[in-house]
């Protein structure tokens, strides 16, 4: 266990030191931990992401118990439903139920979600380190990719990569985590920088460690706490994100449904129903509000430097 | 020791717009295929004239030597022609960013107007209901999907009132099309659209100008300032917020691309003839050329905006010297 126990060296209280109160020495997840866990906001939004989470991935259940429809199964006699005990958050335009939609749009949101956070944290880790740890003209190349990355308007990306790749969940997340990876690049670089001067750097490399053990045990856990914060914050922006590509049109194609294309769809019905605009935007508020607030929770626990 | 650090930065954006350009075309390049939709599947057009416009489009050449005779071209100010109708692309900038000006001048007018007073509140009652509060809403700002927000004005202040025989707010465009465009017009038909992009501002913003001002009113020289017998007033206008407000000008700075993109979703939602619009229909529909152009002036507004912001930054705050 070298990770937790390297990290401890960084963060380490020394008041309690200084001033010799008996206070246990605690490892840095530990404290992190007690610190999320005295955060009762964050808790609780927390555990709403898990719940959205678990409806989210048994979406097939709930159509199947709880609302009785399945999310494509139209029905012309019952179109523009009022919420109700037939649909009980309604219908749209071809009868299909509202909820059920909705349920089966959280898996795309959710999903796409931390299957981009999973590549850009990835790929940008990766380059962060080698740029960070090797510098020279690595770092110049690398970080030059990055600045080019992070000054095309990402939107005009987005457009152009999702006309050139058949948007699905997966092609999506590698489209938004094309991006998303400059910045985490940037962040990792940044700390290998900090870390590679400590001592125990030198003294792992004096007995002969190679540079990938080098990064991989050494360095990885010590930026570890910076790519936690990254990741919980953003996971919200990347549902907006998602959302608003499906709603242009170029993200997850109907008829399968997603937030971002019900909301496309509803458009063009504002005078029949005004529920089909309110629900799915409100799905995504309430989603994106709770895992902001888990991010920043997130953050106060394992960073409170960056406390704001 | 200025003259070098701009004329070193500039240097860099050399290199990062020639990057942004290439990565823009490879990725239009792949996407077209082998054809363009207004010439190729144009029935009143015989295959040798088909020929003839590919061949004076380019597009019968690898997409390196294109590229080349359009760095060629933009260095001497020609933008080349769009693939759709044949006029410049230079014209169709020219002609939708006053639209996008209008649009993003006012939110950000609206935003700051907004956002530094309640950034001020938020600091000077820290911890009050009042702060909580204001807090609230603006981590709700920014959780509201931009195009959703749109969406809902549209429902509320356009159909319901028009439903109810209200007088109501248009959902569509920069004027009306028949005997509109005066000031009055103008302005009904920007209302929706810059409450949309000034929310998400203030929202960004007032937070930032919060801590901010919290921090500058921990320094020294407020309590010196205090310590003098200067009125609180004084203290928190003359002195406190002049400096908090410094780092405000970055943020402004780093929003001058937003001109092009970030109200590209509000443009297509309330139908702004706008210049983030053109690009999204453009791109769509494969005209490369002029989405090159879009995409290397939004480039530029990127590094323009993030230079000036760094020079501003210098002159407003003299600790700063550029090495």
């Amino acid at each position: 266990m070298i990770g937790p126990s390297r990290v401890a060296e960084l963060d380490m209280p020394a008041a309690g030191i200084e001033t010799g109160t008996a206070r246990p020495a605690q490892s840095y997840w530990n404290e992190s931990w007690e610190r999320l866990r005295a955060n009762r906001i964050g808790i609780a939004a927390g555990i709403l992401i898990l719940i959205f989470a678990v409806i989210a991935v048994m979406a097939p259940l709930f159509s199947l118990i709880l609302t009785h429809y399945q999310p494509q199964t139209i029905n012309l006699d019952q179109t523009f439903m009022k919420p109700g005990s037939t649909h009980l958050l309604g219908s749209d335009e071809l009868g299909r139920d509202t909820l059920t939609r909705l349920i089966w749009g959280a898996r795309v949101s959710l999903g796409v979600a931390f299957l981009t956070v999973a590549m850009s944290l990835t790929l940008g880790t990766t380059v962060g380190m080698v740029a960070g740890y090797y510098g020279g003209w690595i770092d110049d190349v690398l970080m030059r990719l990055v600045d080019t990355v992070l000054a095309i308007p990402a939107i005009f990306l987005f457009i152009l990569m999702s006309i050139l790749f058949r948007p699905n969940a997966f092609t999506l997340a590698a489209i938004v985590a094309s991006v998303g990876w400059g910045s985490v690049a940037r962040l990792v670089r940044g700390e290998v920088l900090s870390v590679k001067q400590r001592d125990f750097i030198l003294a792992t490399r004096s007995i002969g460690a190679r540079d990938t053990r080098l990064m991989l045990r050494h360095l990885l856990p010590n930026v570890l706490p910076v790519l936690i914060v990254a990741a919980s914050l953003g996971v919200g922006q990347i549902i907006l994100i998602e959302a608003a590509l499906d709603f242009l049109g170029l993200g997850i194609q109907p008829p399968t449904p997603s937030w971002g294309n019900m909301l496309t769809n509803a458009q063009s019905y504002f005078f029949r129903s005004g529920f089909l605009v309110a629900l799915p935007g409100i799905a995504i508020f309430v989603t994106v509000l709770a895992s902001n607030m888990f991010g920043n929770a997130i953050r106060d626990a394992f960073d409170p430097r960056l406390k704001s | 020791m200025l003259a070098k650090y701009i004329a070193r930065r500039l240097l860099a954006s050399v290199v990062v717009v020639l990057g942004v350009t290439l990565i823009t075309l490879l990725l239009m390049d792949r996407t077209r295929g082998a054809y363009v939709p207004g010439i190729d599947f144009n029935p009143s057009l015989r295959p040798e004239d088909i020929a003839r416009l590919r061949a004076d489009l380019g597009l019968d050449r690898p997409f390196y030597e294109w590229y080349l005779s359009w760095i060629w071209g933009v260095l001497h100010g020609d933008f080349g022609h769009s693939m759709i109708d044949g006029s410049t692309v230079m014209s169709h900038i020219v002609d939708r960013l006053p639209n996008t000006i209008e649009l993003t001048a006012t939110a950000i007018l609206i935003g700051m107007v907004v956002a530094v007073p309640v950034g001020v509140i938020g600091a000077l009652r820290r911890g009050s209901k009042t702060d909580h509060a204001l807090t609230v809403v603006s981590v709700a700002g920014f959780a509201v999907p931009q195009f959703w927000m749109g969406l809902m004005l549209i429902l509320i202040f356009s159909v319901t009132l028009e439903q109810h025989g209200l007088p109501w707010l248009p959902s569509s465009g920069a004027y009306s099309p028949f005997n509109g465009g005066d000031v009055l017009d103008r302005l009904q038909h920007l209302v929706l659209p810059a409450t949309v992009l000034s929310f998400f501002y203030v929202s960004t913003w007032s937070r930032f100008i919060r801590s901010s001002m919290l921090e500058v009113l921990s320094q020294d020289y407020i309590r010196t300032a205090r310590a003098k017998g200067m009125s609180e007033r004084r203290v928190v206008y003359l002195h406190g917020l002049r400096n908090a407000l410094i780092p405000l000008i970055t943020l402004i700075g780093l929003e001058l691309p937003g001109l092009v993109s970030g109200g590209l979703v509000v443009e297509v939602v309330f139908g702004w003839p706008g210049i983030g619009r053109l690009a999204f229909e453009r791109a769509l529909q494969y005209d490369y050329s002029t989405v090159m152009g879009v995409t290397f002036f939004a480039t530029l507004l990127v590094i323009a905006g993030n230079l000036l912001a760094d020079l501003l930054y210098g002159v407003l705050d003299p600790r700063i010297r550029y090495g």
